[in-house]
């Protein structure tokens, strides 16, 4: 290792690193595509953000207050959309960027022209999205699921939509295509698939996942396109087709895509709760096995996004017990983490605070997929706020925290530089207790009966609907204090060791921090392997 | 350190790189076209 570390130092000049502009425009490494895709991300969760305190200002009383009823759901519609495609999908491929040429012992990804190009598409596809905000008619307005016949009585910015989704999916298979082929090919020798961490195996199971059902999406808009423009009839009842049809294909690309946003995730915690425990993850094997478990089942379940759409009983029941069969896995996957930390020395850092919130605050999110999982309780709660409180659930304290989790977690080793960690615990109780308070009265609201998707409501929601967006508003400026704390390590951090946290383990922590340009130009020993792989 | 690896190796790995980049890539096509025959087979009923 030593050697490795001194060929690094002496070899710094061999980087062939270009400077200026031109470093990130033709970017090939690993790290500058992985930073500039998180700094993308970044970006987009700051402007989807934007648009949450749009429609949470406007929800804040019944009445219309600020917005137009268009304007309102283009904000929901564009929101959902930045904040998938644009914020957490690009945030999970900087961090595997990052990280999986670094955790399986290679030098950078193996296609590293194809990665330049796969992140290049993603500011013109968002460029061309947003932009839709300004033409005539608006932005998109049918909601992010774009059902026919609604989202084909959208303006100028149809067009615009359909392309822009086309080229995020593009840019998703070709980043999910790179890290398959990195994993399946660049590990080093003796970094056998069992030996692997589980942000690695989480993300093979999610690169294979976007292989399968991206494509599926991009299909259904295809179909769109010429619904609208070529008149063919694939989701138009007048000529035959079928809408209900649109909603199948779509959400065969929907679910799958909830564990896109949330496999990482489950990488991530598995890795970070291991470190502040000083203990090795409990049931390695079983938590590879469950995470493939569901990515299996998430192909076998997505009518139970469309229940009340009709479908025959032995459909609803199949799809009903298929959901629940999910709870077995994500069982699985919750006790190991908790027994990880079974008498474990745990310390509470940044990173392993945001694991524990993820891991509460998730399993909520969990519970109420279960509740919306059963049909006839469904037919109650299908399309209120209890569906948007489920998933919001789900996505912030889920994926969000998770990705915040990572950041503060591998931000040492990426700079080099320990960041103000009381800062970060405050941006961390911040978020935790108003994500609390924006998200929880909708679960009474949505069983109270208010529809999700609505500009004004009934004054009965008026309380809770105040609540809620007093927590938005606090969620939305706590978060104000991320890029600062990035921003004040890079600057002006403290040093740190190879080893940031005392109890990390893998290959990753034996390099220096920051690390060297390219991660490994020589392999890896197989006892340095075996150390890293102590799960 | 483990031996670095010979020029045949990396060419090896190389042409593995690049067989199953395709591969995915195709696998990723089928599935963008099979979906939308199986609509057209549907319609077409």
């Amino acid at each position: 290792m030593a050697d490795a570390h001194a060929h690094d130092a002496t070899h710094e000049d061999h980087d062939h690193k270009p400077h200026g502009w031109r470093r990130w425009v033709f970017a090939t490494n690993h790290k500058d595509i992985g930073t500039m895709y998180l700094i993308f991300a970044c970006t987009m969760f700051f402007i989807g953000g934007a648009m949450a305190m749009v429609i949470r200002l406007e929800l804040f009383k019944p009445g219309m207050q600020w917005v137009d009823p268009q304007f309102f759901n283009s904000m929901t519609t564009m929101h959902a959309l930045v904040m998938i495609f644009g914020a957490v999908m690009p945030a999970w491929t900087g961090l595997a960027n990052w990280m999986i040429p670094m955790q399986v012992g290679a030098p950078d990804m193996a296609l590293p022209r194809l990665n330049n190009f796969s992140f290049w598409i993603l500011p013109f596809a968002f460029t061309l999205l947003l932009s839709s905000l300004f033409v005539p008619g608006g932005a998109p307005a049918g909601g992010w699921t774009m059902y026919p016949p609604l989202v084909l009585q959208n303006g100028a910015s149809f067009p615009m939509l359909i392309f822009a989704v086309h080229m995020m999916g593009a840019s998703s298979i070709l980043g999910a295509i790179n890290v398959v082929v990195t994993i399946m090919n660049m590990r080093a020798p003796g970094m056998t698939l069992l030996r692997m961490p589980l942000f690695v195996w989480t993300w093979l199971i999610t690169a294979y996942l976007l292989i399968a059902v991206m494509p599926v999406l991009a299909g259904a808009v295809t179909m769109l396109l010429t619904d609208h423009f070529f008149g063919t009839t694939f989701f138009t009842a007048a000529g035959g087709g079928d809408p209900v049809m649109f909603q199948h294909i779509f959400w065969f690309f929907g679910h799958p895509e909830v564990y896109i946003l949330i496999l990482p995730a489950f990488g991530i915690i598995s890795e970070i709760i291991p470190t502040f425990s000083r203990k090795p993850l409990f049931g390695y094997e079983a938590m590879v096995y469950a995470v493939a478990s569901i990515a299996f089942l998430s192909f076998i379940v997505w009518a139970h996004h469309m229940f009340t759409v009709g479908m025959p009983l032995a459909a609803q029941l199949f799809f009903m017990l298929s959901t629940m069969l999910i709870a077995v896995p994500t069982g699985v996957k919750v006790f190991n983490w908790t027994a990880t930390m079974w008498k474990g020395s745990l310390s509470f850092e940044p990173p392993m605070l945001f694991a524990l919130a993820f891991l509460f605050l998730f399993t909520i999110g969990g519970f109420s997929g279960l509740m919306l999982g059963i049909v006839p309780a469904d037919y109650q709660y299908q399309d209120t706020y209890f569906v948007v409180a489920h998933f919001h659930y789900v996505l912030v304290p889920g994926a969000v925290f998770a990705i915040m989790a990572g950041v503060y977690y591998w931000l040492p080793k990426w700079t080099g530089k320990m960041y103000d960690q009381a800062l970060a615990k405050w941006h961390f109780w911040l978020s935790t207790i108003f994500v609390n308070v924006l998200f929880f009265p909708q679960h009474f609201l949505g069983l109270a009966g208010m529809p999700r998707r609505i500009p004004d409501y009934a004054v009965q929601f008026t309380d809770w609907n105040m609540v809620s967006s007093i927590g938005g508003f606090g969620f939305g400026l706590a978060q104000l204090l991320f890029p600062y704390v990035i921003w004040k390590c890079v600057r002006s951090g403290t040093p740190v060791g190879n080893r940031a946290w005392e109890g990390a383990h893998g290959l990753e922590w034996e390099l220096s921090s920051p690390p060297p340009y390219h991660s490994w130009t020589e392999a890896p020993s197989d006892a340095l392997i075996a150390r890293g792989a102590s799960h | 350190m483990a031996a670095v690896l010979t020029s045949d190796a990396e060419r090896a790995r190389r042409r593995r790189v690049r067989n199953s980049a395709i591969l995915w890539a195709l696998v990723a096509a089928g599935f963008y076209l099979s979906f939308i025959v199986l609509s057209l087979v549907r319609a077409a009923k």
